[in-house]
């Protein structure tokens, strides 16, 4: 084992890559803020929407790949951002990133990936479909 | 003249009828004949000669099994279920049909009458469809319970060949009933009641045997005013209701005994509902007014409660548009507008189907801010007794007793549509007891025949100032027990009050010189559920003198028969509404308010003959519709004339201060003062020379006459389908 191992300097050297890879102090911080948490890590794509994703085999499995969500978000991200092709790379179903991926499906009709609008106003709302028991009155409106 | 089928012509002769018609004398009604015994089942019983043997077993609590009889119609005896077993009788007799004689003994339980009833049944189920799942009538339906109860325990029907069961083609009489009539057993209560009651003898059988149907031999509507109750007749499912078609099972509804204020009867009804809302209404046996019967509108109606309801209040916006608004806007508004109001600028008008609770609630709230002008929708001439005495404006007789009468005369009201049931009663006495009926008016169809008076006027003066040498006055001056029936629309005219005058100077005169002193004449028939409570409230009738004044504020209590308009209001006037439904009256308004219709409150009505009864909560008011008594209540305390009532019981009890009369449900006061009123009438009877004219004169006319009717989809389909009819050929 090297003094430098014994002294722990190689954690104190990871340390300030990960400061550094993250942009510096404020950026560091600012970043540890928002997410609550600090990694290293090479970036293996972005998706339209501007999350970034991350891969570290340091980590231990289940924690080696996130996702860095859009600044546009701000603090109000959420899991239902990480867009349909990303989820399966993110959720270890493949290890192949979208961009490598050539096998994926892809049809015009495939709808446009949406988050969950729920607490929002494009939430969907369930409705009656059946007709009212009482119909009212419509005022005649002036001409 | 013959007036009933011939079948109940031979059955049940009676003494009046075997002698001829010319020979008649109107003695009174014949000692009771002497009763005897019976047993049935060994149970002893006392009849009167000419009772058969279904009616004597009623009498001790035997029910026979029957599909044909029904007590209101004439006995066919055809189904053949209610066959007894009589003792020393070679062969079962059917007991509908059967008069008991001296010590006769009925089995109705024997092995005999067992078997004979289910190989009936057998006979009848082998023809008709296993439709009860799919079928309409199933829960209510007289065949299922009875083959239940009476039928066999297991079938030998067994179709080897899957030849099938008879079948039979669907007819189209309209769009009330609907017919499968493959279900028919052929019991003939439709026919019969088309014939009897209805007075519209379109109903028949064509072949026989197992090619036996009942129809209209054309394709044609059942042109009557009363058909819906072939639905509750039938027997099977055979007529069952078209708007209620696959709606619910009955007993999946709840039950809520009310009245009907669609026509001035007060018929008794019950509102089938389920999950708040009214599926159907039927009639409830009441015999002094409706007996069982219902007339369409009433029944049908109840889809017109569903549309077009005012569910939230309503003010205009500043673009003059009704806008929703809240309960608390809306009475501010209304109350800033009643008080700002000089009093004798403040009009109140009640309509048709007010309750007198809404009424006087109403009345009081007017009368102490100052004004008097609390008026009716409906003209009666105030000139003479006016509306002092009771007596004046009622349907004196009663509606029962027409029965007893041998002479109608009917002026200016076309009784079969103002109101269906009176007329129904007035064709019973015509068939049942030889009553004859005169006319004055324009010429309608009233289901029987009647001596055609004359369309003017004057026929009634010469009536009663005995100048007349019309036949009719003879047979008036000579009947024991004459009826006089005047259409409350006549005195609407300026010749309203002569009219009225001439009237009761007729019926009084006849009156006089009755044997029976407690009979009396003078009918008044209104033509609105509401009149008769407003009047004895102290409602004025009409609304023309308080309309000339220019009221600044006119407070509608569901006026929506049109007699008041924007035109006639100045332009500055404000007009609120409070009803039920948007219609003439909301259409005008600047502030609406919500109230419950006569299924959603428990209020009072008095019909035309001055019967208090109450309707029953069916169903809850729709949205945001409060109690009308409610609401006036609520505004009486924005305005700060807090009126000193906070309950239902408490209105009922100045109700009773009004009138005792108001709050004695169910029954109907004898009225007097005919003598006082004809004094006071003595001096109005001035020349006339108007004709009379009714305005319902059709079938189409019926069926939409208030804002429920309108309202409903199924009574313009009425409307649609009569006159379709009337294209016809047929």
């Amino acid at each position: 084992m090297s003094l430098a191992k014994y002294l722990a300097l190689d954690k104190v050297a990871t340390f300030f890559n990960i400061i550094r890879q993250n942009g510096g102090i404020r950026a560091s911080l600012f970043k540890l803020y928002r997410q609550d948490e600090l990694k290293d890590g090479v970036l293996v794509g972005e998706d339209k929407y501007g999350n970034k994703y991350f891969e570290n085999p340091r980590y231990f499995y289940g924690r080696n790949r996130w996702v860095e969500y859009s600044p546009d978000y701000h603090m109000n991200y959420d899991g239902s951002q990480v867009s349909a092709e990303w989820f399966g790379w993110l959720h270890y179903k493949t290890d192949l990133p979208p961009q490598q991926d050539p096998g994926r499906p892809k049809y015009p009709w495939m709808a446009e990936f949406t988050e969950n609008l729920s607490g929002t106003t494009g939430q969907y709302t369930p409705y009656s479909t059946t007709r009212p028991k009482v119909e009212a009155w419509e005022p005649k409106a002036k001409a | 003249m013959l007036r009933q089928p011939l079948t109940r012509a031979l059955t049940l002769s009676s003494p009046a009828r075997a002698a001829p018609l010319a020979a008649r004398t109107f003695a009174g009604p014949p000692p009771p004949p002497e009763k005897f015994e019976v047993f049935i089942d060994d149970k002893p019983v006392m009849v009167v000669p000419g009772t058969t043997i279904l009616q004597a077993a009623a009498q001790v609590g035997v029910e026979i099994p029957r599909f044909c009889y029904h007590e209101r119609l004439a006995v066919a005896g055809n189904c053949r279920m209610c066959l007894v077993e009589v003792e020393k009788s070679p062969k079962p007799a059917a007991a509908c049909a059967m008069p008991v004689m001296k010590g006769m003994r009925v089995k109705t339980n024997s092995d005999l009458t067992k078997k004979a009833r289910e190989g009936v049944m057998e006979f009848l189920l082998v023809n008709h469809p296993l439709d009860c799942p799919i079928c309409d009538q199933g829960g209510e339906c007289d065949l299922q319970d009875q083959s239940m109860a009476f039928g066999s325990d297991r079938s030998r029907f067994t179709d080897i060949h899957f030849s099938g069961k008879r079948a039979v083609e669907d007819k189209d009489v309209g769009p009330l009933i609907k017919t499968i009539m493959t279900r028919c057993i052929h019991c003939t209560r439709c026919i019969r009641f088309a014939s009897e009651v209805a007075g519209v003898d379109d109903f028949g059988t064509t072949g026989r045997g197992t090619d036996m149907q009942v129809g209209t031999y054309v394709e044609k509507m059942f042109l009557s005013e009363l058909s819906g109750n072939i639905i509750d007749l039938c027997p099977v499912g055979a007529l069952t209701s078209k708007p209620y078609s696959f709606a619910a099972r009955p007993w999946e509804t709840r039950r809520i005994d009310s009245v009907d204020v669609l026509d001035p009867l007060g018929s008794n009804i019950v509102v089938a509902t389920r999950t708040n809302e009214v599926l159907r209404i039927l009639p409830r046996t009441n015999e002094e007014i409706n007996e069982e019967w219902l007339s369409d509108k009433s029944r049908f109606a109840c889809d017109g409660l569903k549309r077009q309801r005012l569910v939230t209040p309503m003010m205009k916006d500043s673009s003059g548009n009704l806008a929703p608004v809240d309960w608390e806007d809306a009475m501010v508004a209304a109350a800033r507008a009643l008080k700002d109001c000089p009093p004798n600028k403040l009009l109140a008008v009640a309509g048709d189907l007010a309750d007198a609770e809404s009424l006087v609630a109403l009345k009081d709230l007017v009368n102490r801010l100052g004004s008097e002008n609390t008026c009716t929708e409906q003209f009666f001439p105030l000139e003479g007794a006016g509306i002092d005495f009771r007596s004046s404006y009622l349907f004196n007789t009663k509606i029962a007793n027409i029965e007893e009468a041998d002479l109608i005369l009917l002026i200016g009201t076309n009784v079969r549509f103002e109101a269906p049931l009176l007329n129904a009663r007035i064709r019973k006495a015509y068939v049942h007891k030889e009553t004859d009926i005169a006319y004055i008016g324009p010429k309608v169809d009233l289901t029987y025949d009647y001596m055609h008076v004359g369309d003017s006027a004057s026929v009634v003066k010469d009536l009663a100032t005995g100048s007349s040498s019309h036949e009719v006055l003879k047979r008036l001056e000579s009947a024991r027990h004459p009826v006089v029936i005047l259409g409350a629309d006549q005195l609407k005219t300026p010749e309203g009050a002569a009219l009225l005058a001439y009237t009761q100077e007729l019926a009084l005169r006849l009156q006089d010189k009755l044997e029976d002193k407690n009979w009396k004449v003078l009918n008044v028939l209104q033509r609105t559920a509401s009149q008769t409570a407003a009047l004895d409230i102290g409602y004025q009738p009409g609304v023309g003198k308080a309309l000339q004044d220019g009221p600044q504020v006119v407070y509608l209590l569901g006026a929506d028969s049109g007699v008041i308009s924007r035109d006639q209001l100045p332009k500055d006037a404000v007009v609120i509404y409070q009803g039920h439904h948007g219609d003439v009256g909301a259409g005008m308004a600047d502030i609406v308010l919500p109230g419950a219709a006569y299924t959603e409150k428990r209020a009072t009505y008095v019909n035309a003959e001055g019967r208090a009864q109450q309707t029953l909560v069916a169903v809850s008011p729709p949205g945001r519709a409060r109690e009308d008594w409610k609401i006036i209540r609520a505004l009486s305390e924005v305005v700060g004339e807090r009126l000193p009532y906070d309950s239902l019981d408490e209105v009922r009890d100045r109700l009773s201060q009004v009138s005792p009369a108001l709050v004695s449900y169910g029954d109907v006061q004898d009225n007097n003062y005919f003598a006082q009123a004809r004094a006071l009438a003595q001096s109005l009877q001035k020349p006339v020379s108007g004709k009379l004219d009714v305005q319902l004169k059709q079938l189409e006319d019926y069926f939409m006459t208030d804002t429920i009717s309108r309202a409903s989809p199924t009574m313009a389909k009425c409307v649609q389908a009569v006159l379709k009819q009337k294209q016809s050929q047929y």
